[in-house]
């Protein structure tokens, strides 16, 4: 029997290969780099008073045409190193309104009012004003101010005065002579914050919407513009967001200080040259270069791949002489068009890149470009649907209904793209759909307890038009929209109380028809997000995350605990997150969604669909199908969550489950009626998934060895092969007595033409020979050809085959082979997001490899490393400068 | 098996029984609803997409090979020769998956779900239409008879500006019918006139949390803005069906049967292809070009995109073909080749086509192909078909016809997507017809011209690529 431990079979244990060094180069803007940083995504105005003299501040944002400050009595001012002193009254004023500080914000809804200050005194009244965007003392669109011993915001929106009342104030007493770091926050769905030195001071909500901030206001500081609310003290730094900075950002900047402004001039110029070899030259180089100047082929000795061998050059020499294009083999030949070879030339606009990136120092940041990571160049963000299997668990959690077969029947399928059901652009809608929402929101309300389920949100039972019933919508909404409404979301729903209560109708029938509603709104058949920025990386906020954690662990909403915890503000820490996920772990939904997880990977509802030659394979039938499907999953159940095991042992575990009639299609000895547990150590020829009928019948019914070595290449390895070069005839060719496919194949590997590629991967199905199309193991094979099972592995991006001579010794240098575990880190990681992955995801997917698989690598090991990762508690925003449409192009990086 | 012809006319009358659920609209069959009114024929285009393609050398042969079906409506079309999609060839990707996304896009595929860009029918929708299409009409359909479907682009063939597929794809007959169709019944909304005012009440509340993500205040980026545009715009046609359209046609047509043939994921068991006869794919087949015309016919749908067999198609023929009353060919895929699964498929012709040959079997076929894609365009030549103008919606209608290959041997991409057939109608007089021209220019340029030729000014392709027009092809 088995013991705790999978044993491999083979020639002792299993050698760890590769390295993950292979992804190692790319980073885009991302966050893991900036931490110690201030945050900068949404900055629209910044300033350090680090002038030293004269009377302007100048906005160091860099965002924007700069709103400079003129200091109106430079007399009443003192500068100091790194601070302006205020010591009698003045006014410091923009020269004109500041149109892209109001602009930007009531745009996004939200702001952030940071100041690193000392006041002169704890006396001074009225509030007085330390930074105001506003008219006089009774109309404004913000003012922050101090008012003795406190704090005090004011913020005008459409349900405040015009003077911001209410207004959100700090303690009495909080307000010190000491330097002090303070930072107001409102969110778009109205939570205001602040916050004194990182720590939070107050909270209030503060409703209504921003769209009536008047744009002629100017920016001032010290001073109300009336300049009868002065204020004394110095200021070492005064910043506006364009949104609601995190909790974590707001620590984030106070760790970094009342004398952090802008990265050195240095560190900045080399981060742009990374980020310019990172999303402009190593794309170019995969795209153009690699395919014969890679590790494997590495034509005339040139390798390109790598850092070190390229700078080291090939045969000829030395390629790139960094700061001299012109004296660079690389650009000589490139811009003679000489290279790349037997294809159409580089457009001048990829010629110029090269060049200037030579002029430029040629910087190269990491060691290897991995094309992988390029393959994918789906640009853009598209809101994530929720898939049909997302559909019916959300309704479950929120409801308590059951309603999965109604919306199997009713709802279109969701279409695999990009090897998942769940990628986001391919998330469309269609009348089918809206005409099922509307079918499915109508039945999970007849099927449902409409008073009982009320009376989790609300006491009353009154058909009001008032507070009650908004009360009633605001919270019922909440649960079922996974985070608070707005005020037109609760005026809105709300109305439909009242139609009902204008025919007469009573309280359970207004909450049945608000139910049907919320069923179809966009916040619950969509998972929306704040996804406007400056095109930066910003943190997802906390019912963004609650929501993304849920639906990655459970593909179901957030529970009432993530919800208590996002209200609650307590997911902002990785901490945090990680102990949320060891909760969630435990609930079966989460075994549910690795089940899904792993079908789409592998694909196993292509099974549904097997039909074998009826002639060739008399025993397959549908039945046969299905037990290979339920193997897998059993397979993956018991190594994933029962044993806790590595992932990579799915690979080479010495067990497996099989039905009667699977068994005996393997050649094993029945051992019950249902699907019973084998233990296969004592099995040569099987172990692992790849040895399993669900993924070698991807070969279809002549196993073929292109269509499983493509398999294993592209889902377990991340390998890249491009077409089939001209001048090759590529008909199957028929086998025959004395003619085996793995004649064929050696013979195509022996033709320069095709070698190329297909030793990238054929090789690696020659284990699989033994294995006929629908997964049977064999000797010989329909001609009476003796088949083998030796073969070679070469792993991307390295130069040396493997040899193996068992199918079991193939098993065991990909479980141990750390390129498998990053594909499957990578595989899982773009099931979590909902969308392909490239360059710009490279280092969070890194960084969640390292975590996952120094931490054990189990499912929840990746699982816990994902969601605690930048991948999942950032978001790339899109600014409204970048083009809208499929045929643009991203912002990118100048070099 | 097969089915009565369906037009205008039968369905008027009403095949005999009575159905319940799909209550066709008197004034939908009765006349073009939105273009009866106006003096001049509404534009219309649309997309026409067949497997494999025409190797370019038959294509030199004239209506005396295989394109011989395509004789009678010769007047009516352009047939275009050297027309290139070289730039859709992608390293790593399958060239007919690149050929057939780049047909009508001129751009390679980005993804496996999404084509590079637009479609150039939907550039004309979107171009001339910019406030949608007049309410209730189906603003894009999309429809087809195929069997390969690993990746979108070999089946779709009509894309919105940011290469997401358009619409739905309906590939049986039934769906494709209740499309365009079918009225929508309110769960629960019953005559009940005060059920029905709340039901609205729901639909008005929840159109107005739509409209907040896609106007200036959404929280959304631009494709996602997009994405919920496209719900709401369903949403309303949703409601148009739901409440505006209640004159209900008691003896309406009968629903059409269900399909015989596989679709769906039985339609592709793997890749390795299913066993078809030239009856069952045709009858199918022209089941759907008929509801297709009517849709057209009806004035119910202007733009879209009509597959017949994907890209990479793999299908097992059998049966006996013939053309004009003469015997053409005895289909037997599988047992010609000697092989079963996807190696006895049609599709391995192509990869035999060789020039010095007879190819037989490949000229039966595309011979076939051709046959199927002239009984969609004769249907509206017909005298169902007449517009206000008096011509025919064939001669009015921007209509596109294409494949993924010039060769399909996959040995030089050249010759792959090098001369890959195409032919164009009049679309109203701005584009020459009777003619087999030899082009020799880009797909991308041609598309361009033809945008240029509808009035439309946006263009595909590279914004940084200079246009350059193909002025003989218009009138």
């Amino acid at each position: 029997m088995l013991s705790g431990r999978c044993q491999p079979k083979g020639h002792g244990p299993a050698k760890v290969i590769g390295t993950w060094l292979l992804i190692s180069v790319l980073v885009c803007a991302f966050p893991g780099a900036i931490k110690a940083q201030r945050v900068s995504g949404g900055l629209q105005a910044l300033y350090t008073f680090t002038e030293g003299k004269g009377n302007l501040i100048s906005d160091r944002s860099g965002v924007g045409r700069p709103l400079n400050l003129a200091i109106e009595k430079p007399a009443t001012v003192k500068w100091q190193s790194g601070s302006l002193l205020i010591r009698s009254s003045t006014r410091i004023a923009s020269t004109g309104p500041a149109t892209k500080l109001i602009n930007s914000i009531r745009k996004s809804r939200a702001v952030t009012l940071e100041a690193w200050i000392r006041p002169a005194n704890t006396r001074q009244d009225g509030p007085a004003r330390i930074v105001t965007i506003s008219a006089n003392p009774n109309v404004r669109d913000i003012t922050f101010g101090q008012d003795a011993g406190l704090y005090n915001v004011r913020l005008r929106s459409t349900a405040t005065s015009t003077n911001g009342e209410p207004s959100t104030s700090t303690r009495p007493g909080t307000a010190t002579v000491a330097l002090t770091h303070v930072v107001y926050t409102r969110d778009p769905g109205g939570t205001a914050r602040i916050f004194l030195n990182g720590k939070p001071a107050a909270a209030k909500r503060i409703s209504g919407d921003l769209g009536n901030w008047d744009a002629r206001f100017r920016l001032l500081l010290a001073n109300e513009g009336s300049g009868d609310r002065p204020w004394l003290g110095s200021f070492h730094l005064v910043a506006l967001y364009s949104r609601a900075l995190s909790p974590r950002e707001v620590q984030q900047n106070h760790r970094a200080g009342a004398a952090a402004s802008n990265r050195p001039p240095a560190e900045l110029a080399m981060q742009q040259r990374q980020q310019f070899f990172e999303t402009r030259i190593a794309p170019l180089l995969a795209r153009h270069c690699l395919d014969c100047h890679d590790t494997v082929a590495a034509k005339g000795g040139l390798d390109l791949s790598h850092k070190a061998t390229t700078f080291k050059g090939g045969k000829s020499g030395k390629v790139i002489v960094p700061g001299k294009a012109a004296e660079s083999r690389i650009w000589k030949r490139v811009a003679a068009n000489e290279m790349p070879k037997k294809t159409k030339p580089l457009s001048n606009t990829d010629k110029k890149l090269i060049e200037t990136w030579i002029n430029d120092g040629a910087t190269w940041s990491g060691d290897l470009i991995d094309p992988a990571v390029y393959a994918n160049r789906t640009r853009g963000i598209w809101i994530q649907r929720l898939t049909v299997a997302e559909y019916i668990e959300t309704v479950r959690s929120d409801t308590g209904i059951d309603i999965a077969d109604e919306a199997r029947k009713l709802l279109p399928p969701d279409i695999r793209a990009d090897g998942f059901s769940n990628t986001a652009y391919n998330l469309g809608v269609d009348l089918k759909h809206i005409e099922a929402y509307s079918r499915l929101a109508e039945m999970i309300v007849a099927k449902l307890d409409v008073l009982k389920f009320a009376a989790r949100f609300s006491r009353s039972r009154k058909l009001s038009t008032d507070a009650t019933m908004r009360q009633l919508v605001e919270s019922m909404g909440k649960w079922l929209f996974r985070g608070p409404l707005e005020e037109r979301e609760v005026t809105n729903y709300s109305g439909i109380a009242t139609t009902v209560a204008s025919t007469g109708g009573d309280f359970k029938e207004a909450v049945g028809f608000i139910l049907e509603a919320m069923l179809q709104s966009p916040r619950f058949i969509y998972r929306i997000e704040m996804q406007r920025g400056d095109g930066s990386s910003w943190p997802v906020n906390d019912f963004e995350l609650a929501s993304r954690l849920s639906y990655i662990i459970w593909g179901a909403p957030p529970d009432q605990q993530l919800m208590k915890a996002a209200q609650a503000s307590q997911l902002g820490s990785a901490k945090r997150i990680a102990i949320e996920a060891a909760r969630m772990l435990k609930d079966p939904r989460a075994i549910r969604q690795s089940e899904r997880f792993i079908s789409e990977w592998l694909d196993l509802d292509r099974l549904a669909n097997l039909k074998p030659d009826p002639d060739r394979f008399e025993e397959f039938d549908p039945e046969l199908a299905r037990d290979m499907r339920r193997e897998t999953l059993a397979f993956f159940n018991e190594l994933a969550w029962k044993r806790k095991r590595p992932l990579s042992e799915l690979l080479n575990a010495q067990f497996t489950y099989a039905t009667p009639k699977l068994a005996r299609h393997y050649g094993l000895k029945p051992r019950g009626p249902g699907l019973e547990r084998y233990d296969l150590s004592g099995v040569a020829s099987r172990g692992g998934l790849l040895t399993q009928g669900s993924t070698l019948t991807i070969g279809g019914d002549d196993a073929s060895m292109v269509t499983r070595g493509l398999f294993v290449l592209n889902d377990f390895l991340r390998g890249q092969v491009k077409d089939p070069p001209p001048g090759v005839d590529t008909t199957p060719v028929p086998l025959r007595s004395g003619l085996s496919h793995r004649r064929v194949s050696e013979q195509r590997l022996a033709n320069v033409a095709c070698a190329g590629c297909h030793k990238r991967f054929e090789p690696i199905a020659f284990a699989l020979e033994k294995f006929d199309g629908v997964g049977r193991f064999r000797e010989v094979d329909e001609h009476g050809n003796r088949v083998r099972e030796d073969g070679m592995i070469q792993m991307p991006g390295t130069s040396r085959p493997i040899a193996y001579k068992t199918s079991a010794e193939l098993m065991n240098l990909l479980a141990g082979s750390d390129r498998v575990r990053a594909t499957m880190t990578w595989k899982l990681a773009q099931f979590a997001v909902g969308r392909p992955l490239g360059a710009a995801d490279a280092a969070s997917v890194r960084s969640i490899h390292q975590a996952a698989w120094k931490a054990g690598g189990s499912w929840s090991d990746l699982v816990t490393a994902l969601v605690t990762s930048d991948l999942v508690m950032m978001t790339r925003t899109q600014s409204d400068t970048q083009t809208t449409t499929g045929q643009g192009t991203e912002k990118q990086p100048a070099p | 098996m097969s089915d009565p012809r369906i037009s205008r006319r039968t369905m008027l009358r009403g095949a005999g029984t009575a159905t319940v659920g799909f209550p066709l609209l008197e004034e939908m069959i009765s006349r073009p609803a939105q273009a009866a009114a106006a003096a001049e024929p509404p534009v219309r285009a649309f997309n026409i997409f067949f497997g494999l393609g025409v190797p370019a050398p038959l294509q030199t042969e004239g209506f005396s090979g295989v394109l011989e079906p395509l004789k009678p409506l010769s007047d009516k079309l352009l047939i275009m020769r050297n027309v290139d999609q070289v730039r859709c060839d992608e390293k790593g990707i399958n060239a007919h998956y690149d050929g057939a996304t780049g047909a009508f896009t001129a751009q390679p595929p980005d993804g496996e779900a999404k084509a590079g860009g637009g479609s150039i029918e939907q550039m004309v929708r979107r171009g001339l239409y910019p406030k949608g299409l007049p309410s209730g009409m189906v603003p894009t359909l999309i429809g087809g008879t195929f069997f390969r479907r690993s990746r979108v682009g070999r089946y779709v063939h009509s894309f919105n500006p940011d290469g997401t597929v358009a619409a739905t794809m309906q590939e049986k007959p039934r769906d494709l019918f209740e499309r365009v169709f079918g009225t929508i019944t309110v769960a629960g909304a019953g005559t009940d006139a005060r059920r029905q005012r709340l039901k609205r009440s729901i639909l008005d509340s929840v159109v107005e949390d739509y409209r907040f993500y896609t106007g200036k205040q959404s929280p959304l980026g631009a494709r996602s803005r997009s994405r919920v545009a496209d719900h709401l715009d369903r949403i309303r046609e949703f409601e148009q069906r739901a409440f505006a359209l209640k004159h209900k046609k008691k003896n309406g047509p009968s629903l059409p049967r269900r399909s015989i043939i596989p679709h769906g994921g039985p339609a592709d068991p793997g890749g390795q292809g299913i066993d078809i006869t030239l009856e069952e794919l045709s009858t199918e087949w022209r089941l759907m070009a008929d509801l297709y015309a009517l849709a057209i016919q009806t004035d119910r749908v202007r733009f879209g995109s009509l597959t017949f067999l994907a890209a990479g198609e793999r299908i097992r023929l059998k049966g006996e073909y013939r053309f004009g009353g003469k015997k053409m060919w005895d289909f037997d895929d599988a047992g010609q080749q000697r092989a079963g699964g996807d190696q006895g498929c049609s599709h391995e012709w192509w990869h035999k086509f060789n020039e010095k040959r007879k190819n037989e079997a490949l000229r039966a076929h595309a011979h076939m192909k051709m046959r199927e894609v002239a009984y969609f365009l004769a249907r509206l030549d017909d005298s169902e078909s007449r517009d206000v103008n008096g011509r025919t919606i064939l001669d009015n209608a921007m209509i596109t016809i294409s494949t993924e290959s010039g060769d399909g041997r996959h040995n030089d991409v050249k010759r792959e997507l090098s001369g890959v057939f195409h032919a164009i109608t009049g679309a109203n007089r701005r584009f020459k017809t009777g003619q087999i021209m030899d082009v020799g220019a880009e797909g991308l340029d041609v598309y361009n011209t033809m945008l240029a030729g509808m009035g439309v000014s946006q263009r595909l392709g590279p914004t940084n690529r200079p246009m350059q027009p193909v002025d003989k092809i218009r009138a």
